[in-house]
């Protein structure tokens, strides 16, 4: 709120002079009304500091020289010519002077203080300009800020993506290899099959004629069918390379998986008996049917559980089991899929070899004991079936193999 | 009446037919020719005018299924039943035993001797 001084420096320049030479001619009027011995002079700076404060220096000092003029004339008026003439105009120039002296300093105490108003004037809209940018330049950077959050989650998502592909690459370059040495191994096994079994039929066939002989000695007898075991056995490895690189369509029909793995540990229960391995069955009753080659798949079984056999010389136990997976999430879209699992008690497989357990002619037995394609088989045979195998290493010991069945089957099949 | 069975045997490999004759007349009521020129194969066939043929799929001159096609198509070996032999088929294709695709038999190599003699006999009596 202004107060009345305040107010004045709204009035015109005009009025302010008006006023001040109202004011000079009151003082005046009042200097001479109360005579030469009642002083009022001081009371002329008042009009004289209004008009230098308000109107301006110039007319401070004509307010000066007219409040000297005026007061000459008032102690003219009074005196009545009292002594020498020039004593009043002595002292109304002296008081001219002095009166101009205030209006000079009052004008420039005016003048540095416009100055100062102009600095602070000048100073806050600076500040509020530089507020005003900086208020701004918050909101830019909260916005980058949230322009970079939103680029950084991007990127996350980026590089999980790209992680992903980066994987999905591995593991199609992975079968890329392994579909290379497949159709290498394809390749081989069909001229290997037409070189090796011509001579292993002359091989056998000079066998049998020597075993229906009927030596009288049995060491010979024993030698000729041990020459058919071995040329058995070397036939049987070309069988299994000509079964593992040729594709055959899928004889597809519906099976209850606990029977089919019932009828496969059937196949091998001779063997398992013989191994003083104890079978333990743990198969879910209401498994859902599944379509699939039942003779692929006995084939997988079987080569599992010979592996489990194998892996537990000293006999043990292998256990089948049989499960559903449960939905994951809710409303989730995940197919439900049957688990089949097969479990030893074996040696377990070493870590550097998890990895290599799937390729072709990978084996850990003996020369002669095994080709290194029984896992390879397995693999293929859920592939086609559109299922997956999977082995871990079982905390208390040996190994579990997990395979997983799509209860949808793929639509490729 | 004369039961031994003319059987002719088409193979390139000498040491195949050899041992193939010697197996087979070794139990008798067969008597056995071999043939290792497929080219040579229709002419000895007409000439023997076997009871049954085996015959080899893959061989150097002619391949098994053609020397078969030149003998379906003769007036006088026509209807003579015709067995292969195959190496490039595994024994789980064959299921261990002959496999018939189309109107032929076929065996894979090498072959198990009773299962053979099983094949020839019901091809002879049918």
């Amino acid at each position: 709120m202004k107060t009345g001084f305040q107010r004045l420096s709204d009035w015109p320049a005009s009025a302010i002079k008006a006023g001040s030479v109202a004011l000079v001619a009151l003082v005046g009027l009042v200097d001479y009304l109360t005579g030469v011995d009642v002083s009022v002079t001081l009371f002329y700076l008042v009009p004289i500091s209004l008009g230098t404060w308000f109107a301006g220096r110039s007319t401070g000092l004509l307010l000066a020289g007219a409040s000297a003029l005026v007061w000459l004339v008032a102690d003219v008026l009074c005196r009545a010519v009292v002594g020498h003439p020039f004593v009043p105009i002595w002292n109304s120039v002296t008081l001219s002077l002095g009166f101009s002296v205030v209006a000079f300093l009052l004008g420039a105490l005016k003048d540095r203080n416009e100055d100062l108003e102009q600095t602070v004037l000048e100073r806050t809209r600076k500040l509020r300009d530089e507020i005003a940018e900086r208020v701004r330049a918050e909101r830019e950077l909260k916005e980058t800020n949230v322009a970079l959050t939103t680029a950084r989650e991007d990127s996350q998502r980026s590089f999980a993506d790209l992680q992903e592909a980066h994987s999905e690459l591995q593991r199609t370059q992975f079968r890329l290899i392994e579909s290379a040495k497949l159709e290498s191994v394809g390749r081989m096994a069909a001229g290997v099959a037409h070189e090796v079994k011509n001579p292993l039929m002359t091989l056998s066939l000079g066998a049998d004629y020597f075993l229906n002989r009927h030596t009288e000695n049995p060491a010979e007898a024993v030698l000729v069918q041990d020459m058919k075991e071995a040329i058995h056995r070397a036939s049987n490895i070309i069988n299994i390379l000509l079964d593992y690189s040729r594709p055959r369509p899928l004889q597809l029909t519906s099976q209850e998986i606990n029977r089919v793995i019932e009828d496969s540990l059937t196949l091998v229960r001779h063997q398992l008996n013989k191994g003083r391995v104890t079978v333990v069955s743990e198969l879910r009753t209401d498994l859902p049917p599944l379509i699939l080659d039942r003779t692929r798949i006995e084939h997988g079984l079987v080569n599992l559980f010979l592996n489990a056999l194998n892996a537990m010389p000293e006999g043990g136990t292998l256990t089948v089991r049989t499960s559903l997976t449960t939905p994951a999430g809710n409303g989730s879209n995940s197919p439900r899929c049957v688990i089949v699992e097969v479990e030893d008690t074996g040696c377990g497989i070493a870590p550097e070899n998890l990895s290599k357990i799937f390729e072709p002619f990978f084996t850990t037995k003996q020369p002669g004991q095994g080709t290194g394609l029984g896992l390879a088989i397995v693999r293929k045979i859920m592939d086609i079936h559109g299922g997956t195998i999977s082995f871990h290493n079982r905390p208390e010991g040996g190994v579990r193999a997990t395979l997983k069945f799509n209860i949808e089957p793929k639509e490729s099949l | 009446m004369n039961t031994t069975k003319r059987i002719l045997v088409v193979d390139d490999e000498p040491g195949v037919t050899r041992s193939l004759k010697l197996n087979l007349e070794a139990g008798g009521g067969y008597e056995v020719t071999i043939e290792n020129h497929a080219n040579q194969a229709l002419t000895t066939a007409r000439h023997i005018r076997p009871d049954l043929i085996l015959l080899d799929v893959m061989m150097s001159e002619t391949d098994g299924g053609e020397v078969a096609a030149r003998m379906e198509a003769d007036p006088l070996l026509r209807g003579t039943p015709i067995i292969f032999l195959t190496a490039i088929v595994s024994n789980e294709e064959t299921g261990g035993h002959e496999m018939l695709k189309g109107d032929h038999a076929f065996i894979a190599k090498p072959v198990d001797l009773g299962e053979l003699k099983r094949s020839i006999q019901d091809h002879i009596l049918s």
